[in-house]
């Protein structure tokens, strides 16, 4: 009856946001953040299809955070 | 709502397998009802045994029925229909802009009513009961091993789970048998507590948080399972007056008119603002079918408010023998047991005071518990130490969870701030100056006195937050469903009702209460939070009434 | 493999000197294989030979090589691969403007730097050279080269310390809910938690024993770092900087050439007072700059061109 996600949702959440800060700063160049030097981009690019993937999905709802955190964080 | 089954749910339809995934819904309706169920349908109808048995009950059931539900529901639907934004985002689009700000300042001051309330429920249950505090501390270092059975051993899942389930057992066996943790100051454990909060809320989510909420739901269930059969077992007729007065004493110490301020006693159980972020910030992500919203949104609320029945249910039937078996401490603080278990004005006015000397309201649902479990071979003393580490094992999770929710909260109320100085920002919102900063302010507040003054103050926030939500569902059905003006009054008048009660019943709060409290700056703190309260309050009415009177709107612009 | 770099503004002579360099020390060293590669977009060295030069490799004595790398080329057909490898991993980002994030790509800043550096490696893996002799692109992406290693593996370093966490965290939901599968688009992949398996995790070790190994090689004695300035100066603040910047990163320079120097012995009017700033230059310079070796080369009437010039050149003016 979803015990197995009550023991992990939060650990999954940190995950994605992981994910997401990994494509982030290797992309950074396209958002306006300092980037890695074009020689790491080139090699580890073709390989991140599902970190850039978690990065577009989250960027949907950057502007709606605070009760999707109040979700995920049982607070009563 | 007409819920249309052929309609796709952001679930199905953004479907991106990150935040956008189907659920089972039964597998929904466990994890939203582990999210929404804590301490505070615990506390709140145990407060209100001042009334009598049957007022909380009453409003359990009726408000949760009318309104509590549809609030639930109508916000988890209401968010659906949005692409799974949240309360918060709809209510700024139907709104406007400034009403999401204003929410998060709302929220802000909410948690840390919570922090301080919360901190004297636990301070209530460990200062006069060493087993329950023992049992406590036990459970954290319990769900640190969880931790590291279940995320670093190769050990199975059903193992690892096992060994956790154990282990909880035990703590609460060593707390029965052995409780060495004898502190009986409260402000020594208001430390302690902040001090945890503070650094629990600061570790990696797998070392202590996740194994912990893991294990609250086993003993949520286990309790909410051997309650109702010992219920059933036990059940010899309640001994507790049905009604006793009008105006009890239950919120601060004042004789409190049970309407408008209900809604400040019982929150949980009955409504609560807070299921609105839980509904529009996960669960609507997760729906799998607009059907299935009935289930999860009336369902996990139906189950929290037949948790607080169970609450009032063992009071009722086993709070008097509570006080007698307590007959030298109520002696001792000059309380008249004679006349509590008598006289029915005595009990209203005095109730509250003489709950303090068995560890306060929920104290006497412990204890209750615990008589109430000896119909099914369970030393009494056991039951209670379990009742308490339920109580105790939610409060803990909720400092950390919501010092973590402050902080972020915190964060984003300071951002305007980063334009006129990027220094001062960045200390404003450093993650330790944040959470000390919660955790003082919420010391500050329960510092001096008991959570039965604190705890009006955040059931009053926390139903402000749902009368904001219902009134923002009230403008959406109004101008995006375009429903029929029967409809439109059927959501709008339980908003309003709620609105007016809460709204006159803060007032009360804080001419009444507020004023008689004993220290300058408790007083002035709690006064000042009330007051911004109300203006946040009127401002998001004020913004209502422009939304209300805009004409309709297209369904889910979200793109 | 003995690494000769020589940097310098434009118009300090800094191709003659290098081309000279090369060809005098080729001469002297029979038993050595030299290459002397030009780094610089804008290509002198063909010139300095009076030898038309290419992309390719010419063999220009028994044991002297010359190129002129064509760094354009080079960064388009990297961009290019990546492009058509890209296209396929990422169909699913429709929304996503590819072709816009090349575009930003091929401007970002870094991108030659990464190309020269690249340009380096490979000349470095032949191994029929037993001495490298670079005239390198203007001092600014030149010092960003020699600094790219180590600024890459400090990167590195803090991907890999991300990377890691995303596999802690992957193996304890493994642990509970076994390996995950992350559905894109109809695609089920699996997602790995261990380091050996994660393409990731592979690319960002190997990429950074390479920095790391180039960063040993900067900063060992087996590279040679020569500038070739004026005796002017703004041309001696910008040697003090490079300087400056190269000890940052603990690469050191080996030799300073002080080229076109005036020597007059009636100097005309017009010229008095540059010879007179020429000298006090000269003065601070031997002052502020300790423990590099400075050689005057004075201007000559006419500059040398062909392997014959150049080779006198070296004779009478670098030959220690």
């Amino acid at each position: 009856m979803g015990l197995r996600e009550v023991s992990t949702s939060l650990i999954e959440k940190e995950l994605e946001e992981t994910e997401n800060i990994f494509a982030l700063l290797t992309m950074g160049s396209f958002a306006g953040i300092p980037s890695p030097p074009t020689g790491i981009i080139l090699r580890i690019l073709p390989y991140m299809k599902r970190e850039v993937y978690v990065m577009i999905a989250r960027s949907k709802n950057l502007d709606d955070n605070l009760a999707e955190i109040a979700g995920i964080f049982s607070i009563e | 709502m007409k819920a249309d089954p052929n309609r796709p749910t952001p679930a199905v339809k953004l479907r991106d397998n990150v935040d956008y995934v189907p659920a089972k819904p039964f597998v929904l309706y466990g994890h939203h009802f582990a999210s929404i169920a804590g301490a505070g349908p615990i506390t709140g109808p145990a407060i209100a045994m001042a009334w009598g048995w049957l007022p909380g009950l009453l409003w359990v059931w009726l408000g949760n029925l009318f309104i509590g539900s549809v609030h639930d529901y109508l916000a988890l639907m209401a968010s659906v229909r949005y692409d799974g934004k949240s309360i918060q985002w709809v209510s700024g689009k139907l709104m406007s802009a400034r009403t999401k700000y204003t929410f998060e300042i709302f929220i802000y001051f909410t948690l840390l009513l919570i922090i301080a309330a919360f901190m004297g429920v636990f301070t209530g249950l460990a200062t006069t009961n060493a087993s329950i505090g023992t049992a406590s501390i036990l459970f954290i270092f319990v769900a640190l091993i969880e931790g590291v059975l279940l995320y670093r051993t190769k050990l199975s899942f059903s193992v690892a789970s096992i060994i956790g389930i154990i282990l909880l057992v035990l703590s609460i066996y060593i707390g029965y048998a052995f409780p060495f943790i004898k502190i009986t100051n409260a402000h020594t454990w208001y430390i302690v507590l902040a001090i945890y909060s503070v650094f629990a809320s600061s570790l990696p989510v797998w070392i202590l948080l996740q194994p912990r909420d893991y294990l609250n739901a086993y003993i949520l269930w286990v309790g909410l399972i051997l309650g109702l059969v010992a219920a059933v077992f036990a059940f010899r007729g309640f001994n507790w007056p049905t009604f006793t007065i009008f105006s009890a004493v239950t919120v601060g110490g004042k004789p409190s008119p049970f309407w408008p301020t209900v809604p400040l006693v019982i929150a949980c159980g009955a409504l609560s603002g807070f299921h609105s972020l839980v509904a529009t910030g996960t669960t609507s992500k997760q729906l799998d079918s607009e059907l299935s919203g009935l289930f999860i949104g009336y369902g996990s609320m139906f189950t929290e408010g037949f948790l607080a029945t169970l609450v009032i249910t063992s009071i009722a039937a086993f709070g008097m023998q509570v006080f007698q078996g307590a007959a030298d401490a109520l002696a001792k603080n000059n309380f008249d047991l004679n006349l509590l278990m008598t006289d029915k004005t005595y009990l209203a006015n005095k109730y509250a005071g003489a709950s303090n000397s068995v560890g306060g309201a929920v104290g006497i649902f412990t204890k209750s518990f615990g008589k109430m479990t000896t119909a099914v071979g369970l030393p009494e003393n056991i039951g209670t130490t379990f009742a308490g580490l339920w109580v105790s094992a939610f409060v803990l999770t909720t400092l950390d969870t919501a010092v973590r929710l402050a902080r972020y909260a915190w964060s984003e109320i300071w951002e305007p701030v980063k334009r006129v100085s990027e220094g001062f920002y960045k200390f404003i919102a450093n993650q330790w100056v944040a959470s000390i900063i919660a955790d003082v302010l919420a010391l500050l507040l329960i510092w001096w006195g008991s959570y039965n003054i604190i705890w009006p103050g955040f059931a009053g926030a926390n139903q402000l937050l749902a009368a904001i939500a219902m009134i923002t569902a009230a403008i959406w059905v109004k101008r995006v469903q375009k429903a029929k003006p029967a409809w439109q009054m059927a959501v709008l008048i339980p908003a309003l009702f709620l609105w007016i009660t809460v709204t006159i019943g803060l007032i009360w709060y804080l001419f009444v209460v507020v004023p008689s409290i004993a220290v300058a700056l408790n007083k002035y703190m709690l006064g000042g939070f009330t007051v911004i309260m109300l203006i946040l309050n009127f401002i998001l009415v004020a913004d209502f009434l422009s939304g209300w009177r805009k004409g309709p709107l297209p369904e889910t612009e979200t793109k | 493999m003995d690494i000769y770099f020589f940097l310098g503004k434009g118009g300090t002579g800094k191709t003659t000197v290098s081309a000279s360099f090369s060809v005098g020390l080729s001469y002297y060293n029979k038993n050595k294989n030299f290459l002397i590669a030009s780094l610089d977009p804008a290509h002198n060295l063909g010139d300095a030979f009076n030898i038309e030069l290419s992309n390719k490799i010419k063999k220009l004595t028994e044991n002297l090589s010359a190129v002129e790398v064509d760094l354009e080329k080079m960064i388009k057909e990297y961009l290019n691969d990546l492009s058509k490898n890209l296209k396929n991993t990422y169909k699913y980002l429709t929304s996503f403007n590819l072709e816009r994030y090349f575009d930003v790509l091929r401007y970002s800043p870094g991108i030659e730097e990464n190309a020269v550096l690249e340009s380096i490696k490979k000349f470095l893996n032949m191994n029929e050279f037993d001495a490298l002799i670079f005239d390198t692109p203007p001092t600014g992406i030149t010092t960003r080269v020699l600094a790219l290693p180590k600024l890459t593996l400090m990167w590195t370093k803090r991907l890999m310390d991300i990377r890691r966490k995303i596999l802690d965290r992957r193996k304890m939901v493994e642990n509970v809910k076994g390996k995950t599968e992350a559905i894109i688009e109809d695609e089920v992949i699996t997602l790995t938690a261990d380091e050996k398996e994660d393409q990731i995790m592979i690319e960002l070790v190997s990429y950074s024993k390479e920095m790391e190994d180039l960063m040993k090689l900067f900063q060992s004695d087996l590279t040679k770092i020569n500038i070739v300035t004026m005796p002017e100066d703004l041309a001696l603040f910008e040697t003090k900087r490079i300087i400056e910047l190269l000890n940052k990163f603990k690469i050191k320079v080996n030799k300073i050439y002080l080229n076109k120097y005036l020597i007059f012995d009636n100097p005309p009017e017009v010229i008095k007072g540059k010879i007179i700033e020429q000298d006090r230059v000269i003065e601070k310079m031997r002052e502020e700059i300790k423990n590099i070796n400075i050689k005057d080369i004075p201007l000559l009437s006419q500059s040398p061109r062909g392997i014959e010039d150049l080779l006198k050149f070296y004779d009478n003016y670098i030959l220690e």
